[in-house]
């Protein structure tokens, strides 16, 4: 018996980076990048859209990965964790997660990560409720939250200090 | 030279600022931060297939056909496993209590919705699942048993067919003459309460690769696994294979808390990996098979409590009954969440006396396995509230009741009825810090203003003991043999004087290799960051348990610092002879081997190991030359259990009072936390800044456990909460902001006086959040006994003391 799914091509940037893949069409983007790019910084908690940890940028806005088809990523740009430490250099988000203790098994970190990005990209100085609302899409079981809210309000004054 | 490991922070041979005892950044963040570091469905090995599984939609069933034809047909499947490969080729469980082990895929009966009746590896995971669904299975639906108290009945479906009766355990332990107790004590109060299961829920779920060599006949699995060595132990067992043919590499995982369960799936990708010829095989297990079948569920408890209470407020005696559901075959350890409230049975307090009626009961439910505390969070949730239930109605203030029942500073180390000793506290300390970080009078003032204007507002008072670092020995009630755990370490220092330390455990998240790396420093006059944590497999690493039960803090720091020591005592030889003194002269202080009494006569760490690298022929033959050395720590002076399952156990005692207020919407029955506060005592802090981070993190679970998180299941015993849509897990919004304060009172039996403190809060929170509701709602008359106190149960309350005018069943 021979399931043979048709395949389909997409094109995409990946962190900058251009790629062309034959896929399944089922595949979803979560498991696009993790098995056909091996950027496995993306991780998967829920695979149903709850968790957030397996957020992406598409295009700039913050994406579940495991709810989105590759195929739908076709002609977008995709940000992922990998893509946040430039030369050799961590974003200040990661800086403000590692003094803030913001992480602890630091597997859901990536999806907030993104997110947390994508809001300060959009707005630098963001109200306490603000960065709630963003904070409260996510699921971490280690930190008790408080940890990564004061990781954000750290990585507001790195990126407002850096700002020239 | 004998070794003996520092006691205390001032051992410690430095004198510079010590990196023990001061929080820092932790060594492991960047590469967790970056995605460098590879969790189990990062790794891929060549040649791998994908394992899916297929599982009984029945609670009880006898399974009459299993047709796998159509399955094995399909493109891209290779091999597809039964329970009669099972049943061939592994042996039942032994992680449940005697005779109610069961093999991991179901042979003539299912037992639980989600039980394994066949397996799938194949190219990928998407072909695999493909495959599950043209695999036919027939069944006879069986009558399910779904609560314990029906279970415990002799006409009630038996879970297992080969077991007479559905109680796994049935006994009472007595601890002195709690009859007398009870029956001269002028206040004796009685409450039944009931848990509901909920469980661990890390983020990543169970994963592995298992690789069965058909021509070696060994087995090799990396997998996200909490405890290496027991889990390759287990394997071993179920696969008849000798513990030295099997090997487990842990890739460091988003968590565990005790859930992280998948051998019944790592024992299936075994079989899988068997039957395709040795390919190694990958299963992860999804969320909805995580909620469903997985390490997910643990405490589905229904509790009968007495307490005994002298006319002076003194706590006499205390009686627990307890009916423990473990699910259908008690497999995952589920028996030892009943054994451990042993180690802290009376709590913080002098209650002379004690009564434990344990029945542990099969129904068709998943089997209960281990979570955060294991046991004792439920144990102090009931206790807690008893103590409440005495003070409220002697007309005492809740934390001075609790006060004058709390065992004195003085009386350490203290042996409690249950046997447990616990080493040390201050426990008045712990309360007044407490007190005065909420002010406990203004928080009690406004209560009175706001109850005058007629809101439920209330504060909870809740004290608990967390039992650190783990002994088997304190499960012996529940068939758990032997006494002792070892943690070893090997601290290696090469030839440039740099050292790296190898150990069996992988990272979880507490931050242990930060630690590791803040001992060596001090220790060797180092920058953490200079250290590097490497990690072993089972078959390579020096024995090790790795994390659970409180202990790893405690104990690697034994292994590292007895490592540390050892390599110190060689050391002090080899400059012994270099400088032609003997070793009693030479002296570690700041990473430099020093003659007393000669200032100047010194050589460096490196220096030392150069020499001992390089021109081990400088050297009498009988000084090892390897600047390395392992510890293997176990703690001192455990004991093997009574009778009655006294034991000296958990060999550390932390401690914990927390105030919460909280108020409640009578519109809605929500609760919410306005302030939380929390003092403890965990002894040393050798990292401050985990210790928090930890303790941060166990108050939101438990805040989880005491308001959100539930496993419902029908009368059927078919489960109604298998995504986080219906589990509900806390977010931001549920996380208080949290005050705490630390009181230190060292250890007197451990390296450095540190105390387990890893499972913390989440011994503590559960009960201060419901002490806090109880005390919302004690002026209607009314009470919460049941966890979590979700809206629904709150609302029903406040509607029923309004006379249930409200309520939708009020006219049926
Ligand atoms: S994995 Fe995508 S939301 Fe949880
Ligand atoms: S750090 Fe472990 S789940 Fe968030």
């Amino acid at each position: 018996m021979t399931a043979s799914p048709p395949s389909l091509k997409i094109r995409l940037k990946v962190n900058g980076d251009s790629y062309e893949s034959e896929i399944d069409p089922r595949m979803n983007l979560a498991d696009y990048l993790r098995e056909e790019l091996a950027l496995t910084a993306t991780h998967v908690g829920c695979e149903h859209g709850v968790c957030g940890i397996c957020n992406v940028l598409v295009d700039g806005r913050t994406v579940r990965s495991c709810l989105m088809l590759a195929a739908q990523a076709d002609g977008r740009e995709i940000r992922t964790v990998e893509g946040l430490a430039e030369g050799g250099k961590l974003h200040p988000i990661q800086e403000a997660f590692i003094e803030e203790h913001g992480l602890q098994c630091g597997f859901c970190t990536g999806g907030f990560m993104m997110a947390i990005c994508e809001m300060l990209e959009r707005n630098p100085s963001p109200s306490e409720e603000e960065i709630k609302d963003v904070v409260g899409g996510q699921i971490c079981r280690c930190t008790g939250y408080n940890s990564i809210l004061r990781a954000v309000n750290s990585a507001v004054s790195k990126m407002s200090a850096s700002r020239p | 030279m004998a070794i003996e490991i520092p006691k205390s922070l001032a051992e410690l041979p430095t004198t510079k600022p010590r990196f023990v005892g001061r929080g820092m950044r932790r060594v492991e963040d960047a590469a967790l931060l970056t995605g460098r570091v590879q969790f189990i469905d990062d790794l891929v090995l060549p040649r791998m297939l994908h394992a899916a599984i297929l599982r009984s939609p029945l609670a009880h069933g006898r399974i009459t056909n299993v047709d796998t034809s159509r399955a094995e047909a399909l493109d891209g499947v290779v091999a597809v496993v039964t329970g009669e490969d099972a049943r061939r080729w592994s042996y039942p469980a032994q992680s449940s209590p005697d005779g109610w082990g069961v093999h991991c895929i179901a042979g003539d009966k299912v037992h639980y919705v989600g039980e394994p009746v066949a397996a799938v590896a194949a190219s990928n995971r998407r072909v695999a699942e493909d495959a599950l669904e043209l695999i036919e299975v027939e069944y006879d639906a069986l009558e399910p048993v779904a609560d314990p108290f029906e279970a415990m009945k002799s006409d009630s479906p038996r879970v297992l067919d080969a077991q007479e009766s559905n109680v796994m355990m049935d006994r009472t332990f007595t601890w002195g003459d709690v009859d007398a107790a009870f029956s001269q004590a002028p206040h004796v109060f009685r409450e039944k309460f009931r848990w509901n299961r909920l469980g661990a829920n890390p983020t990543e779920t169970f994963g592995c690769i298992s690789q069965w060599d058909p021509m070696a006949l060994d087995l090799t699995i990396h997998g996200s696994i909490q405890s290496p060595g027991m889990f390759g132990l287990g394997r071993a067992a179920s696969f008849g294979l000798p513990s030295n043919k099997v090997n487990i590499i842990s890739q460091p995982h988003g968590g565990s808390f005790g859930g992280k369960g998948g051998t019944r799936g790592c024992d299936i990708s075994c079989l899988l990996s068997r039957k395709a010829a040795g390919r190694p095989v990958k299963w992860i297990e999804d969320r909805g098979e995580y909620l469903l079948s997985g390490g997910s569920q643990a405490w589905d408890r229904h509790y009968d409590v007495s307490l005994a209470v002298d006319a002076s407020g003194i706590v006499t005696g205390l009686k627990v009954i307890l009916v423990d559901d473990l699910g259908a075959t008690g497999e995952g350890y589920g028996a030892i969440s009943a054994a451990k409230p042993l180690a802290a049975f009376t709590g913080p307090y002098t209650i002379p006396v004690a009564q434990y009626d344990l029945k542990l009961v099969a129904t068709n439910k998943l089997p209960c396995g281990p979570y955060r505390g294991m046991g004792p969070p439920p144990h102090f949730f009931v206790l807690e509230q008893m103590m409440d239930i005495a003070a409220r109605t002697l007309g005492e203030d809740p934390a001075e009741f609790r006060r004058k029942n709390f065992i004195p500073a003085d009386q350490f180390p203290y042996t409690i009825p249950s046997g447990n000793e616990y080493d040390s506290g201050n426990y008045d300390e712990v309360l007044n810090q407490v007190l005065a970080l909420a002010d406990y009078e203004a928080l009690r003032a406004d209560q009175v203003r706001a109850r005058a204007e007629g809101r439920l507002v209330g504060i909870g008072v809740a004290s608990a003991i967390e039992p650190g670092v783990f002994d088997w020995n304190a499960y012996a009630i529940v068939g758990m043999p032997g006494t002792g755990v070892p943690e070893g370490a090997t601290v290696s220092i090469d030839v440039l004087g740099l050292a790296t330390v190898r150990v069996g455990f992988s990272l979880e998240g507490q931050g242990q290799y930060t630690l590791v790396s803040q001992l060596v420093a001090d220790y060797f006059g180092y920058e953490p960051e200079a250290v590097r944590v490497v990690q072993l497999d089972t078959q390579s690493a020096p024995p090790s348990f790795g994390p659970g039960g409180s202990r790893l803090g405690v104990a690697i720091t034994g292994a590292v610092l007895g490592a540390c020591e050892r390599i110190r005592e060689k050391m002090s030889r080899v400059v012994a002879v270099l400088m032609q003194t003997e070793p009693e002269n030479i002296e570690l202080m700041d990473g430099k081997f020093l003659l007393k009494g000669a200032p100047g006569a010194e050589m460096t760490v490196a220096e030392v190991a150069g020499t001992m690298l390089a021109r081990s022929d400088l050297l009498p033959p009988e000084i090892d030359p390897r600047p390395e050395a392992t510890h293997v720590w176990t703690a001192p002076g455990r004991t093997p259990a009574d009778e009655e399952g006294r034991a000296k156990s958990y060999l550390t005692a932390a401690h914990a009072v927390h105030i919460v207020q909280v108020e409640i919407d009578r519109d809605t029955g929500m609760v919410e936390i306005q302030r939380y506060c929390l003092a403890d005592d965990c002894g040393t802090r050798l990292n401050p800044d985990t210790v928090e981070g930890q303790t941060e993190g166990s108050v939101v679970q438990g805040i989880g456990a005491a308001l959100l998180e539930e496993y419902v299941y029908d009368a059927d015993a078919q489960p109604l909460c298998t995504s986080f849509m219906d589990y509900l897990l806390p977010t931001v919004f549920d996380a208080p902001k949290i005050e705490m304060v630390a009181v230190e009172t060292p250890s007197p039996f451990t390296p450095l006086g540190a105390k387990g403190c890893g499972e913390g809060a989440m011994h503590t929170t559960p009960a201060a959040v419901m002490c806090a509701i109880n005390d919302a709602l004690a002026p209607l008359g009314t009470a919460a006994r049941e966890v979590p106190a979700s809206p629904n149960r709150i609302w029903k309350l406040l509607d029923d003391a309004r006379g249930g005018a409200e309520s939708p069943d009020a006219n049926s």
